[in-house]
């Protein structure tokens, strides 16, 4: 812990018991206190998480407000630390963020609750509805109405915020309560970071793994029928992008379990920027070469790759695979893939954030349950180098490159409140509240919206103690995880405006698919069109902003 | 007699002289909130440029001070121009309200739309004068939307067939009136968000939405109503014409439940079967209402959006994209201020002088017909 | 007319019979289909605030007899009968939610109403001329600001509201909400006072009554009828306003359509707490429409015949 900051903000200095109580992070404790309170902190800790997890119990369906005060109220430890009770009473925060199905901001007003009865500060909402979002930030940023101290936002947004000067920088005592250290590493800096400040409490994690259906994968039928149609290699999971086409096409007009069988389920429709990821997932592969940190733009220039071959190769698989989805495919936004037809048992393979996996057992949106697997994104047996213009193949086998999408929510605390120390101290101890490490890993357990996101969270042990089927959870974990610390993995550019090229290219991609244009004429109006864009929000400045995002 | 001339005349002078007064307090009057009117927004916009430390902290108090201004304004009418200031009164308040409510909008607007504004771009705005109106003409997606807003505005008619054919049955005598017509008008209740979400996401959806089963015993085996481009079309405008039928039938039953019942009469005594009776004497009848209300539900169409975007977010390859939603996501998407507000400006424009025509030859249509 | 001409001879009236029964039930047929149209999607909504996600994505129809029913999309928002008494921070939203969905719509539409039934009058009754403008033309301007997108009208209200305070303020959306509806009033009025004869004003002034005088004391009962259709559709027009109250609200001010179309995001979509977030939407809206129906139809009557 570090003193110099609790001098500074003058918090209760905690004695033993509180920290004990508080469950305190074992690692931030082992620098001052002794062997002794370490294990015992660190048997509180797990009685604590043990205990949060069994709020309300996986598979009792989705919890309420009631528990999530509960959950808000057990994990006060850390606030108790470092916060006098009642000392930021008479303090009006104002907090702004979504509304994603009575989750997000109603999930943070139950855990805020008990705060606030503690610190004596007085939360008032805004919630926004998710198309909502990007939109309201931008124009509030544009005219000058930000009136929210504490912003719930994703980290392609902090370009446009933190980039500003409209965030506060995290102070060190907050580091150290929400144990920073502990964020998995793609989660770490440069992401949250801007010019080498800390602004972000990470409380997601965002990558897409590939999701499937364990039943179809292990049908004799469908094994027998895969061999009779004289494929090559053994009936089972695809590893790679060809396999997943060879898959797809073979089960179309199959039957499976009485209903029309199908493989991989694209999502044409376009859903406000997003749905340009799940053409990303299918692109990774073969457009993130493992020498080239770029994929999706030229470094030096900001000149789009997105119509070199490997997109176009992409473009061009959606194309090959949607003759074999279901007939009203070409309206189908990610949210239909995921929701409306894999989580209701329509298709057999998809991409997406790892919601599916949190959803499929304990929401109340689930049909199909545990019958699901997770792995990385599929890989390509060649990668196209960018740089030669060649498609090579790699002596390690397959290319694989996760898709790192959207980076997760974060909460963000705006710079107005510098002013006011008060002020200060208290939105950032509610944003630490928010990100707290315990918090967290409730959180992630249960439908929230939000994902791992800490090393904490990967002890499998934990979650079978919660409930979760230690080979079904073990399969989740692991496609995360080695989707965040893969080598080759590809991540996304925090430059401003990211969505607004998304949001383009979905517009063209619809007429692709719709069979207007082919992929590669497609491909370049994309491509036409992102320069000009370039050229509009500067190219200097978004070259400079898209090295940095890289690290290069 | 004699008497009662200068006194008449001295009415008449007091009169005047009272009338001479009443007209100057109510100049003086105007005058004066004139003044302060000017003096406030003088010390506010001084204030907010920096030039002066006086002044408040927000522009509320010109809007009072226009309040105040609206105010004088009418009693200076009445005060100078009597009887016919009087009349003013009654048409003044709406237009000094849109006024106060529109001006600065619009004005803003003409100005955002000569620039070149993307809200993230760091170097902010750049004037760019008819840059965005030049470049809407190589906008294939502006076009593409305009081609379909002429379906869905020709789509209206269809509205206002079948708007008219349900008001001729309520205006039957039937019993159980009451129910019918409130069960007719529940359409028009609900939110676009909800018709978009309980209709075009699930009612008609492919798998387990009731309509697409519906389709399937009727025996249309692939029921997607949104995959392919004319389809998509006529089901998007399916769900718009559910919403806003009800607004037309209920005016138009209106108008019918007015008309003289002796014409009708007249027209049977003469042998006119009910077709004849209806395009000789019903239809002709019925032209005036008949105009306002299209006119105003084709304003409503052209600004057709929430349903577009969330159900089809304009697909399949801009089949059923509507201007507005294509500007709604230039402007929001993309936070392209400067372009997106050139687009609709234009369409302003386009609509307005469109609407003009139609309003002048309906006027001499139906002095034609009637 | 004589009544031989009524009773024509027997053949034909049985003919006319069998073609006037023909014609009745074409009639109830068709108002039967379209009520089956209208209501179908309403009954859908209702239905699945009761339904789980199998229910829905199975396409279950007939409560008991297909899937049995359960207060989901109630209990989501805390108004189900075993959560009506605890906390729940979905009600708390909720409820501050319906009550300014109330209170602005409302507000607008009155006000909107008052403007407009002067406006209205003025332009049935007397000549105008404003500058080059004459009736047609100032009716053209109010029709003309329904016209423009209102997306594009987002940071110039963004900049106008914050200069005048008025941002996440009811009466803000209130004046916004009289705005877009005042054309829609205003020509339904006109329409009224036009079908109201002249010479009403004209015995009123014989009376010794002035203009004001005689709108407010002779017209104005005799338009109340109009007022309330035009209310009613002022009413749900401002009830539904979405776009504006996602833009200019944040706490105080928050209306109800916000919180329908966030049930969905990233996470599908609650089918029940959105169906059940609809079906409370309407409700206020079918029980207006019970009561004022009569003078819907009634009020628009003496004004369209003209």
């Amino acid at each position: 812990m570090n003193n110099r900051e609790h001098d500074q903000h003058h918090p209760l200095r905690p004695n033993r018991r509180t920290v004990l109580k508080g469950a305190v992070s074992a690692a931030a404790l082992g620098s001052t206190g002794g062997l002794g309170a370490l294990t015992e902190a660190a048997l509180a800790q797990s009685n604590l998480r043990a205990q949060i997890s069994q709020i309300p119990g996986i598979g009792k369906g989705a919890p309420t407000d009631a528990d999530w005060q509960k959950v808000g109220e057990l994990c006060l430890g850390p606030t108790k630390a470092n916060v006098k009770e009642g000392e930021f009473k008479g303090v009006e925060l104002s907090f702004m963020g979504l509304n994603n199905q009575n989750l997000h901001n109603l999930l943070f007003r139950g855990f805020l609750k008990p705060w606030e009865a503690y610190t004596g500060a007085k939360i008032s909402w805004i919630d926004l509805a998710q198309a909502d979002y990007n939109p309201r930030l931008q124009q509030a940023i544009a005219t000058g109405t930000v009136d929210f101290d504490i912003l719930e936002m994703g980290a392609p947004f902090e370009g446009d915020v933190c980039g500003k000067g409209l965030a506060s920088e995290m102070p060190e005592w907050v580091k150290t309560q929400i144990d920073i250290n502990d964020y998995v590493d793609y989660l770490k800096p440069p992401v949250g970071t801007w010019n080498d400040k800390t602004y972000r409490v990470t409380i997601d994690g965002d990558c897409h793994n590939f999701n499937y259906r364990t039943d179809y994968f292990s049908d004799a039928g469908l094994a027998k029928a895969w061999k009779d149609a004289g494929n090559a290699g053994d009936w089972g999971v695809p590893k790679t992008w060809q396999q997943v086409q060879a898959v797809t096409k073979f089960l179309k007009g199959k039957k499976f379990k009485g209903q029309n069988a199908y493989g991989y389920l694209d999502a044409p429709k376009p859903w406000g920027g997003f749905g340009f990821y799940f053409l990303g997932s299918r692109a990774s592969a073969y457009a993130k070469h493992p020498d080239d940190k770029a994929w999706l733009f030229d470094v030096d220039t900001m000149k789009p790759r997105i119509n070199n071959p490997a997109w176009v190769r992409a473009i061009q698989d959606v194309i090959d695979a949607l003759p074999s989805e279901p007939p009203d495919q070409l309206n189908a936004d990610p949210n239909t893939t995921g929701f409306q037809q894999f989580l209701a048992g329509t298709g057999s393979m998809i991409p997406w954030w790892g919601d599916i996996g949190q959803v499929a057992k304990a929401s109340d949106t689930s049909v199909i349950g545990d019958i699901v697997g997770f792995d990385i994104l599929p890989g390509s047996d060649d990668v196209y180098n960018a740089k030669t213009g060649n498609w090579d193949k790699l002596a390690s086998g397959p290319n694989h490159a996760p898709n790192c999408a959207y980076l997760g929510w974060g909460v963000y605390v705006m710079a107005r409140v510098n002013g006011d120390e008060k002020k200060h101290k208290a939105a950032w101890s509610a944003a630490a509240h928010l990100g707290g490490k315990d918090l967290s890993f409730w959180t992630v357990l249960y439908p929230s919206g939000f994902q791992v996101h800490r090393a904490s969270h990967f002890n499998i042990d934990e979650w079978v103690t919660a409930g979760y089927d230690r080979k079904y959870i073990t399969s989740y974990l692991n496609s995360q995880l080695s989707s965040y610390n893969h080598p080759n993995r590809a991540v996304e550019p925090r430059i401003p405006g990211i969505f607004q090229y998304y949001s383009i290219a979905e517009d063209e991609l619809t007429k692709i698919f719709a069979g207007q244009v082919d992929a590669q004429t497609g491909a370049n109006n994309i491509a036409a069109a992102w320069e000009k864009l370039t050229d509009q929000l500067g190219r200097e400045k978004q070259i400079a902003l898209y090295k940095a995002s890289l690290g290069v | 007699m004699h008497q009662s001339l200068p006194a008449a005349v001295n009415r008449q002078q007091m009169l005047a002289s009272r009338r001479m007064r009443q007209a100057s307090l109510g100049r003086a009057l105007f005058l004066i909130a004139s003044a302060l009117f000017a003096l406030v927004l003088l010390v506010q916009v001084l204030h907010a440029s920096g030039a002066i430390a006086a002044g408040f902290s927000d522009w509320r108090p010109v809007l009072y001070a226009y309040l105040v201004w609206g105010i004088a304004l009418g009693i200076r009418q009445v005060l100078l121009r009597g009887e016919r200031g009087l009349r003013a009164l009654f048409l003044l308040p709406a237009v000094l309200f849109t006024v106060a409510v529109v001006i600065f909008p619009t004005v803003f607007g003409f100005y955002i739309a000569s620039l070149d504004w993307n809200l993230s771009s760091l170097e902010g705005p750049r004037f760019y004068g008819l840059g965005n109106l030049i470049g809407l003409f190589h906008d294939t997606y502006y076009w593409n939307a305009l081609r379909n807003m002429v379906f869905y505005t020709l789509a209206v008619s269809g509205e206002y067939a079948i708007a008219f054919g349900l008001a001729l049955l309520l205006n039957a005598d039937i019993s159980g009136r009451k129910f019918f017509r409130v069960v007719f008008l529940l359409p028009m209740m609900l939110s676009p968000v909800a018709v978009s979400w309980m209709i075009g996401k699930s009612l008609l959806e492919y798998r387990f939405g009731p309509a697409a089963t519906l389709a399937r015993a009727l025996g249309w085996d692939n029921p997607a109503f949104f995959a392919s481009p004319w389809i998509a079309r006529f089901s998007i405008e399916a769900m718009d014409a559910w919403v806003s039928i009800p607004f037309i039938m209920i005016i138009l039953l209106a108008g019918l439940q007015a008309m003289p019942k002796e014409v009708l009469e007249a027209a049977k005594v003469d042998g006119a079967n009910g077709w004849q009776s209806f395009w000789h004497v019903t239809f002709p009848l019925m032209l005036p209402v008949s105009i306002t209300v299209l006119i105003i539900r084709i304003i409503f169409k052209l600004k057709l959006a929430d349903i577009v975007i969330n159900v089809t977010a304009g697909g399949p390859g801009g089949a059923t994209d509507t201007m507005s939603s294509f500007i709604y996501r230039v402007y929001r998407d993309r936070s392209n201020v400067g372009y997106g507000t050139g687009l609709a400006m234009f369409y302003l424009l386009i609509i307005i002088v469109l609407l003009s025509l139609l309003l002048r030859l309906s006027h001499r249509w139906t002095q034609k017909v009637t | 007319m004589t009544i031989a001409a009524l009773i024509p001879n027997r053949k034909p009236q049985a003919a006319s019979r069998a073609k006037r029964i023909v014609g009745r039930t074409l009639i109830y047929a068709a108002l039967i289909f379209w009520a089956f149209v209208c209501l179908s999607p309403i009954y859908w909504t209702v239905t699945t605030s009761f339904k789980s996600a199998v229910d829905v994505t199975q396409g279950h129809l007939i409560p008991w007899l297909d899937f049995q029913p359960d207060w989901k999309g109630w209990r989501s928002l805390g108004l189900s009968p075993d959560t009506i008494f605890g906390t729940s921070n979905p009600r708390e939203e909720f409820l501050s939610r319906f009550g300014n969905s109330i209170f602005t719509s409302v507000g607008a539409s009155l006000l909107a109403l008052v403007l407009g039934s002067l406006a209205a009058y003025g332009l049935s009754r007397f000549r105008y001329k404003f500058a080059w403008m004459r009736n047609d033309d100032i009716l053209f301007f109010f029709m003309s600001q329904l016209i423009l997108p209102p997306v594009v009208l987002a940071l110039p209200f963004l900049v106008l509201y914050k200069a005048l305070a008025l941002l996440d303020t009811r009466f803000g959306l209130i004046l916004l909400y009289t705005l877009t509806v005042l054309p829609i009033v205003i020509w339904i009025m006109r329409d009224q006072f036009n079908a109201i004869p002249v010479e009403l004003d004209e015995a009123a002034f014989v009376d010794g009554l002035s203009v004001w005088g005689a709108f407010l004391r002779i017209i104005l009962p005799l338009a109340v009828p109009g007022m309330v259709a035009a209310f009613i559709l002022s009413l749900v027009l401002c009830w539904n306003e979405y776009f504006f109250a996602a833009l200019l609200t944040s706490t105080d001010a928050k209306t109800l359509p916000v919180m329908v179309a966030s049930q969905t995001g990233s996470q599908g979509i609650n089918w029940w707490s959105m169906a059940a977030l609809s079906t409370a939407a309407i409700a206020p809206l079918v029980i207006a429409g019970i009561f004022l129906e009569r003078y819907i139809v009634s009020g628009l009557t003496t004004g369209a015949g003209k």
